[in-house]
């Protein structure tokens, strides 16, 4: 029998519309969050990894999309997974950590012991059981999972520093202009119920400061200009920062990938690291041919199994092919993700590239890129409904839905 | 008397204002496009318009309703599954435009402003008794375009000619023709181009007429041409002293403001400005050569010109925005940008300077 004390939870921040403009075209027509990587949608590698941890009780998303955009989903996955999945949508922004407040009692609900708080957009092995044992050794009120990265991109992240032995978080800084440490947290944490009163404070203190008459004008605009609306708390600057070397939070390191999903480039680079896992852990979930009866596989691919590839195309490495899409005979694959529905053509090439539903590509035309990740161009994306036609090449650019091109491109954004 | 309007599809090429509204229904001179149609078809006794589209977008119906009341004219939809050109539409809509009474029906290309001399065009219908009747403008670059060579006394057409190399004439088809309902009969169900296929044969019998269009023409389906065609617009309301342009000491040129619009101090504003309903201008403020769409705010001080400025978005303070630079919907200009032909895509803040024209997506 399970001790009632034991049930955990896990709250996935899945953001909202404002944050997709990086990912359009595509997100025009999905959530961010629905984006397909490996396969599957990007929200899902959380939540499977989630289903690892023993006694889970529920799994939030918690976001400012319409519910309707994720009603079908969470009720499919619920399904799937056979564990409780909700939407809930916040009315304005509260910041990461007063996300977690204001859903306080559907997140208390089951009276959980630990509670997860995972990003949807970070990329990683979610090693959720660990950080769990991990957390219950050190004793604190949370866990923070994080990583070493090289000294250069260090200071995209939070940089912090932890006690090598004890591993409590001693120092926390968001973004530093100088180098702090080569630690930065992964956006993944385990809490217990603590964290409510941790955030609560952080209020507390808020209304004080705007209660506080007896103010010089120049303390006035140093508060103006560090502090954020009330009733906005964020994880990173309000508890994590403050808390550190207090003996409150502590580290677990990961030695796995992590990446954060931040462009359709990335994604892809994603897509690759999730693959290389299913290798691992479900070979099953990768595609194999040889040429004979099926199309020739190289490295890691996945197939929707609704989906017809000719045996004498050549697929991958780094591919996820989606529903109901057609492969002619010839075509060549590298590196790409291909949405529902798409048909490519005879003998056509597609590189480094991201293929919106139901689009379609001629024979012999080419959908490339530099694979670049980093650049503004260096993947080439189709929009939903795209036409390439026969013969024509399209190079790191970007295709708005429903064009058709019949002359090549190259750098360049087609409205 | 029953009329077609052909609308067409997604309107890419006025992206990014098409990725918030179909195109029909984006503003123009404060009036959303397909309405300037809509009503010179109606002022002359048209019954019933059908719109020929390819793709419906999610309440276009409500709008539509809308006008209809308002207007007290059937508006109905003829949808395309598959593309059927510039001639199919019609074959598609026949049981629409064919009422027994032998009346010819007008047909519009939805892209195109002109002043619409409709009734002229009846009359001259009725003169030289052919098939088909169609309006022809003159332009000073015809090999961009389709020809139209006529006999210039009675205007019969003798051929039409793709972008010709060599000078054959300089009358294009403008978009707008009349039709007896026989036309009909010569359009078959599938992909036709009614100037490559349907016209050249009526020309072959001697039974298509072109008329010169009185007035201005323009194509507003793209942004370059929007802006051109505004100032032809409103040009025509100067020429026929329409009440609607704004004067005053802060007015120059030609320039349109909607009743709800408000306008501060110091401003300077024209020639060939459109301010949409709803819209706050502050104080020191400079428009020319400019569409400021509905429910748009442009800050103190600021200057903008040669440039759309999609529904309810900002200019910051002191910004400067010029050059063919569109702003989607509800995108913000923050004080003191400068933007040299920024192409804007909706619900973007834009917080450092665009140099060179560029996509914001």
């Amino acid at each position: 029998m399970e001790s009632l004390e034991e049930k955990v939870v896990a709250v996935i921040i899945v953001g909202g519309p404002a944050e997709g403009t990086r990912f359009r075209p595509l997100s025009f027509n999905t959530p961010k969050p629905l984006l397909p990587l490996a396969g599957r949608p990007m929200v899902h590698h959380p939540i499977s990894a989630c289903k690892k941890i023993p006694n889970l009780a529920q799994i939030f998303l918690i976001g400012f999309y319409e519910g309707k955009e994720f009603a079908l989903y969470v009720s499919s996955i619920s399904n799937e997974l056979q564990v409780p999945v909700r939407y809930l949508k916040e009315d304005k922004p509260h910041g990461s950590a007063g996300s977690l407040y204001y859903f306080q009692d559907q997140i208390m609900e089951d009276s959980p012991s630990h509670i997860f708080l995972l990003n949807c957009d970070v990329c990683c092995n979610f090693p959720l059981p660990n950080m769990l044992d991990a957390q219950k050794r050190y004793g604190g009120m949370g866990t923070l999972l994080v990583i070493k990265v090289s000294a250069e991109s260090a200071n995209q992240f939070g940089e912090l520093v932890a006690d090598p032995i004890t591993k409590e978080l001693l120092h926390y800084t968001e973004k530093p202009e100088t180098f702090v440490s080569d630690l930065i947290n992964c956006g993944v944490y385990i809490f217990t119920p603590k964290i409510f009163d941790a955030i609560e404070d952080v209020y507390m203190r808020q209304e004080d400061r705007a209660n506080v008459h007896h103010v010089t004008s120049f303390e006035a605009l140093q508060i103006t200009a560090r502090s954020p609306p009330t009733d906005f708390v964020r994880l990173d600057q309000d508890i994590l920062s403050p808390l550190a070397g207090k003996r409150q939070l502590y580290t677990y390191e990961t030695m796995d990938f992590w990446e954060q999903i931040k462009t359709p480039g990335i994604s892809i680079k994603c897509s690759a690291l999730y693959l290389a896992q299913f290798r691992i852990a479900s070979p099953d979930l990768l595609a194999k041919g040889d040429g004979t009866k099926n199309a020739t596989v190289v490295g890691d691919v996945c197939i929707h199994p609704s989906a017809k590839v000719h045996p004498t195309a050549k697929i991958g490495p780094n591919v996820s092919i989606s529903a109901n899409v057609r492969v002619s005979p010839g075509v060549r694959l590298i590196n790409c993700i291909i949405l529902d529905d798409v048909e490519i053509d005879e003998n056509a090439v597609v590189m480094h590239s991201i293929v919106g539903w139901k689009s379609s590509i001629g024979k012999w035309s080419r959908v490339q890129a530099d694979g670049d990740y980093n650049k503004k161009l260096g993947i080439t994306i189709l929009g939903e409904a795209v036409t390439v036609e026969d013969e024509v090449v399209v190079i790191n650019s970007i295709v708005l839905p429903n064009k058709s091109l019949n002359e090549s491109v190259q750098d360049e954004i087609i409205l | 008397m029953k009329a077609l309007i052909l609308v067409g599809g997604f309107g890419t090429r006025l992206r990014p204002l098409t990725l918030s509204y179909p195109k029909p229904l984006v503003d123009f001179a404060n009036k959303p496009m397909i309405l300037h149609q809509i009503e010179a078809l109606e002022a002359i006794g048209v019954t019933e318009v059908v719109l020929a589209i390819s793709y419906q977008p999610e309440g276009m119906l409500n709008f539509l309703k809308e006008f209809e009341k308002k207007l007290g004219i059937k508006i109905t939809c003829s949808q395309e599954t598959e593309p059927l050109g510039t001639a199919g539409p019609l074959a598609l809509a026949r049981d629409y435009l064919v009422d027994g009474s032998g009346e010819p029906f007008f047909v519009l290309n939805s892209d195109v402003i002109s002043e619409y001399p409709l009734k002229q065009m009846i009359e001259f219908h009725k003169s030289h008794g052919g098939e088909a009747s169609i309006m022809v403008t003159k332009v000073d670059e015809p090999s961009k375009y389709g020809v139209v060579v006529l006999e210039e006394s009675t205007g019969q057409v003798e051929r039409f000619v793709e972008k010709p190399k060599l000078f054959v004439g300089n009358k294009i088809n403008a978009g707008i023709y009349l039709l007896d309902p026989s036309v009909l009969d010569r359009i078959e169900l599938r992909p036709t181009s009614i100037e490559k296929e349907v016209f050249p044969k009526i020309a072959k019998e001697k039974k298509l007429y072109a008329m010169v269009l009185p007035g201005f023409w323009m194509d507003i389906g793209q942004p370059r041409d929007y802006i051109t065609g505004l100032r032809l617009y409103l040009d025509s309301l100067k020429k026929k002293s329409s009440p609607k342009l704004a004067f005053g000491p802060h007015i120059i040129g030609n320039v349109l403001v909607d009743e709800s619009a408000t306008i501060g101090e110091g401003c300077l504003i024209g020639p060939d400005v459109a301010i949409g309903p709803g819209c706050v201008v502050e104080s020191g403020v400079r428009l020319s050569r400019c569409t400021v769409m509905r429910g748009v705010r442009i800050k103190k001080h600021a200057c903008v010109s040669s440039s759309i400025i999609g529904w309810h978005s900002t200019v910051g303070q002191w910004a400067r925005v010029e050059n063919m630079t569109i702003l989607g919907e509800d995108v913000h200009v923050g004080d003191e940008i400068y933007t040299n032909g920024g192409v804007v895509l909706p619900h973007k803040e834009i917080k450092s300077s665009i140099l060179k024209p560029e996509i914001v997506m």
